[in-house]
């Protein structure tokens, strides 16, 4: 399998999907080539250069709204946005769009009790921190 | 959620509201532990990752900008701490490699070689880009033209060939180029427009 140097530098920005960053890190473990070539990428970002697609990336500029998500998953989508959401999340692996898939199929499956659990226990560790001018 | 009700809801917890903040947890909590449990498949550690991860963001919170998309900010941070946890439990694949390059991807203060290219100037650079980028997608989701949207997403986020492109989408790869072209043309525009040299992207010569 080619590893291409966009792969790579998704990869540097935990922007691959789970598949995808293991063969990544298969194929960094098995070439030299490849990590030298990751490291001259970091070089690069370090430098502060960046790609047309790391840009794409970062401004998420095709990644699909929670509400088009939620109606890909009931199947109310047109068939070609819905072939499209297919596309953006299966063959481009987009990280950020798995997870809110993920989170929304849970959602769907009524994993409520668990969740309640989670949100009182991060609230619990957080909300000293929140401003005190105006605490309610 | 619309960004306006994001922003609203951050001014809200900038000004100490307990109400908004369970909000935003209860609203952004799920999407993060998935995030974070795809790379680390351990429940247990994905959910301290993302309570850090809530502890990261009320501690930057006066840094937060406000323009920035609420969403894409909570993810960078799960990422950094994603990070820091690989290499705190020895799981991190480039801790199998040459010790510079895992110190490089690990290091989260930029070298003084960073000072190459300054934030002003990328931020010039990504909002010419995004900018020239964004409408020629919108313009194409609008007319329904989706395979355009997907050669260009192939070429340039998965750096695929014009060839590789071609035999997947089952399109000539005439036809990608000439997508590439298109998209080239509007990009080196706005980057024009924006004052900075044309050569600043080398995908685009």
């Amino acid at each position: 399998m080619t590893i291409t140097r966009e792969q790579l530098a998704s990869y540097l920005e935990d922007a691959l999907s789970d598949v995808e960053t293991s063969q990544v890190e298969q194929a960094l473990r098995q070439s030299e080539p490849l990590r030298q070539q990751l490291r001259q990428l970091m070089q690069e970002r370090d430098r502060g250069e960046h790609s047309v697609g790391a840009i794409w990336r970062r401004q998420r500029l095709t990644c699909i709204s929670r509400a088009q998500l939620g109606s890909y998953l009931l199947g109310v989508l047109e068939p070609e946005i819905s072939d499209y959401v297919h596309f953006h999340v299966e063959t481009i692996g987009c990280s950020y769009c798995l997870a809110n898939l993920t989170d929304l199929k849970a959602q769907q499956q009524s994993a409520a009790p668990q969740s309640q659990q989670r949100r009182r226990r991060y609230f619990e560790s957080s909300a000293g921190l929140l401003p005190s001018e105006k605490k309610k | 959620m619309s960004s306006e009700n994001d922003r609203l809801l951050v001014q809200q917890i900038r000004q100490g509201d307990a109400r908004a903040w369970d909000h935003l947890i209860a609203s952004y909590e799920g999407r993060l532990l998935a995030f974070v449990h795809r790379r680390l498949n351990d429940r247990a550690a994905s959910e301290d990752i993302v309570q850090e991860t809530f502890i990261g963001f009320l501690t930057s919170l006066s840094n937060f900008d406000d323009r920035r998309a609420l969403q894409t900010y909570l993810f960078t941070i799960a990422s950094h701490k994603l990070t820091d946890h690989l290499r705190k439990s020895g799981r991190h694949p480039l801790q199998q490699a040459p010790v510079d390059m895992l110190e490089m991807k690990l290091d989260d203060n930029p070298a003084a070689s960073s000072l190459a290219r300054g934030q002003e100037r990328r931020d010039l650079e990504e909002k010419a880009v995004a900018h020239g980028l964004g409408s020629l997608l919108e313009e194409w989701r609008d007319q329904g033209e989706f395979v355009r949207v997907k050669v260009l997403e192939l070429l340039f986020v998965r750096g695929w060939s014009n060839r590789d492109v071609a035999a997947f989408l089952k399109v000539s790869e005439q036809q990608v180029a000439n997508i590439r072209f298109a998209a080239v043309k509007k990009i080196s525009e706005n980057v024009r427009e924006a004052g900075l040299p044309a050569d600043v992207f080398p995908e685009l010569i």
